[in-house]
């Protein structure tokens, strides 16, 4: 839910229980001052009354109003009765029925109890309450609809701020690597906002530059004396007359040396991919760079004794780096000849919106979606880095692409699909 | 022919100069960069290796530098940096190679001898190693004026042996030199086994020398010693 249409809702919900409890107490109000003033009307009339009787013999015509006043003989006068109360009577021209307030208490004209009954009709009073509660109402609604009309205005400036930091803070992107630039605002709050927004971007553009510095960095510290340890050994090998262990050392620390400038090499790949090094799409039609490449493993194949089937049903275009596109591609295919048995079998087909390579080979003994982790491999003797499917993924996971990895019997395969 | 290979890693440097040096080069070394340009704006040299991180300066500023007094010397980069920008970068301001580290020494010689020979011979020439003759423009191979008709990789590998004559080239090496690293090692291994099947029994069909003497579990050398 949007901010306005929240304090909207809530300014509506508090503005309805106003406006019950204001309408009810005022009604509350009105009413108890009518009542007040009738009863004391009733009161002043009974003192009349009183007056009357004790000088003047009661007749029936004494008060001709109708329903003004009403006698009747009381046996006696210790019956409690209710000094105040509502009644309804009918109109006697028009039969409509009125409200009248009643006021009753116990007189004796003549020696005789009575119960006299002094009524006073309410008609004008509740006439005149529902002309002041309308009234009131109506004012009321206009003045808190105004009021919602200005609170809605008043937000939206209000916020404005806010939303535009928004905006930016949206646009932040941490692979340009620069703080963003907002203004500065009148309002203490959105200073507030904006100055630790800019500190917190500010803060992540000069880590992710450090952690940018710090692979580069480290990628040199560490092929140097990679480098070294190569040279070195590519000149011992040069020298007559070494026994056969001490050559067959020397290929030992050669090829381990090997091994870890590349192990470096892909892990420093995966640091780039993960930090974004790679910009720069372009739209890249895989099915050539595929075609490309397997005429360069075309030697492999046949020593290998593989049996390619390629089969494309479409140009598969991908927005995709144009380096890392082609990573991913020798790495699949590597991976499909790697695996393979001898003579085996690779089949790959291409169509508008998947890549799928398959290739025969030995049954999985792990779960096929744990093989895209690092250092993850089915056979743990094998001379392969565990790198290669970890790498595959990553690129995959940058560019928006679904991976999946699964096999039936002997028959291993990797789907790319654009999701 | 004089080099200049501007490295800041002593053993580095000392490793190329050496192996360098075995191929008649004259190596001068520079071990920053205060002084390589001292010594670019002193003498002239056929080739300059140079690394573009250097402890004083980048590489890149050598090599703008070698362009501003109009050097005639090749210049390969050599770097731990292996960024496409960082290639492309350094072929726009006027390198002509780019290797990426850790590098084989062999690949350096080759690449080298390779670049003095695009630029000195200019025009068509030939690379002579006893009665086997390279014509270096036209790819062709001839033993005892014998023409040899070789496939690509056969033709790169034996350019690549006659760079590093007398030299133990390792087999991750070779390799790497023929298929860059698209193919993983383990097999290339087998199929360079089969290329040097094919080109020594060529070779030796017209009657030249074998001179591709394996050695045990780390490569091949080609020389007649």
């Amino acid at each position: 839910m949007k901010l306005l249409g929240r304090t909207n809702l809530y300014y509506f919900f508090f503005s309805i229980i106003t406006y019950i409890i204001i309408a009810g107490s005022f009604y509350v109000v009105v009413e108890h001052l009518i009542y007040s003033e009738v009863e004391e009307r009733l009161r002043v009339e009974r003192l009349d009354f009183e007056n009357f009787v004790s000088t003047n013999a009661w007749t029936e015509g004494s008060f001709f109003v109708e329903y003004k006043i009403n006698l009747q003989r009381a046996n006696d006068t210790l019956q409690p009765i209710l000094a105040f109360k509502d009644t309804v009577l009918i109109n006697r021209y028009n039969q409509q029925p009125v409200p009248f307030r009643e006021y009753s208490f116990y007189s004796k004209i003549g020696g005789r109890p009575y119960r006299v009954s002094i009524r006073k009709s309410l008609i004008e009073s509740i006439t005149l309450l529902e002309y002041i509660t309308i009234t009131m109402l109506l004012s009321l609604s206009v003045g808190l609809a105004l009021l919602f009309i200005f609170q809605r205005r008043i937000s939206k400036v209000l916020w404005k701020p806010f939303f535009e930091t928004l905006t930016k803070a949206k646009e932040f992107e941490v692979n340009d690597a620069k703080p963003l630039n907002l203004d500065q605002q009148d309002i203490f709050e959105f200073n507030e906002l904006n100055s630790s927004l800019v500190k917190m971007t500010d803060k992540i553009a000069r880590d992710y530059n450090n952690l940018k510095q710090f692979t580069e960095n480290a990628s040199h510290e560490i092929q140097t004396p990679l480098a070294m340890i190569n040279s070195r050994v590519e000149e011992l090998i040069q020298v007559k007359g070494l026994s056969t262990d001490q050559m067959r050392w020397i290929q030992d620390i050669y090829e381990s040396t090997l091994r870890l400038s590349k192990m470096n090499y892909a892990l420093l790949l995966l640091a780039k991919i993960d930090n974004g090094q790679f910009y720069g799409h372009d739209q890249i039609n895989v099915s050539e760079m595929v075609e490309e490449k397997l005429a360069s493993f075309e030697e492999i194949f046949n020593l290998k004794i593989i049996h390619l089937t390629y089969h494309k049903t479409g140009d598969l275009l991908l927005d995709m780096n144009t380096t890392l596109c082609d990573v991913l591609i020798t790495n699949l295919i590597n991976n499909a000849v790697k695996h393979n048995i001898n003579p085996g079998k690779i089949g790959i087909t291409l169509s508008l919106d998947q890549f799928v390579i398959e290739n025969s080979g030995e049954p999985l003994s792990t779960d096929p979606a744990s093989l895209f982790e690092r250092f993850r491999k089915q056979n743990k003797a094998s001379n392969s880095l565990g790198l290669g499917l970890a790498i595959v993924k990553k690129i995959c996971d940058v560019h928006h692409l679904s991976i999946r990895y699964d096999w039936t019997g002997e028959v291993h395969r990797v789907v790319l699909s654009k999701r | 022919m004089k080099i200049l290979v501007i490295e800041d890693e002593r053993i580095l440097a000392e490793s190329i100069c050496s192996h360098l040096g075995k191929e008649g080069f004259i190596v001068e070394v520079a071990l920053s960069y205060d002084d390589a340009t001292e010594k670019i704006n002193l003498y002239s040299y056929d080739c300059v290796v140079v690394d573009i991180n250097l402890p004083d300066g980048t590489g890149f500023d050598i090599v703008e530098m070698l362009k501003k007094i109009k050097s005639a010397s090749g210049i390969i980069i050599i770097s731990a940096r292996d960024a496409l920008e960082d290639r492309i970068k350094s072929l726009e301001i006027g390198s002509d190679d780019y290797l990426t580290k850790p590098f084989h020494l062999s690949e350096l010689n080759a690449r080298v001898k390779a670049l003095l020979r695009r630029r000195q011979f200019g025009g068509s020439n030939d690379i002579l190693y006893n009665e086997i003759r390279i014509n270096y423009n036209a790819r062709t191979v001839f033993i005892n004026n014998i023409d040899v008709p070789l496939s690509k990789k056969e033709y790169d590998l034996l350019l690549y042996f006659i760079s590093n004559v007398n030299i133990a080239l390792t087999k991750a090496s070779m390799a790497e030199h023929l298929w860059g690293d698209n193919i993983d090692s383990a097999d290339s291994f087998d199929i360079l086994y089969s290329h040097i099947k094919n080109l020594r029994k060529k070779l030796t069909d017209k009657g030249c020398q074998d001179y591709i003497q394996s050695i045990y579990g780390i490569g091949y050398k080609f020389g007649d010693n």
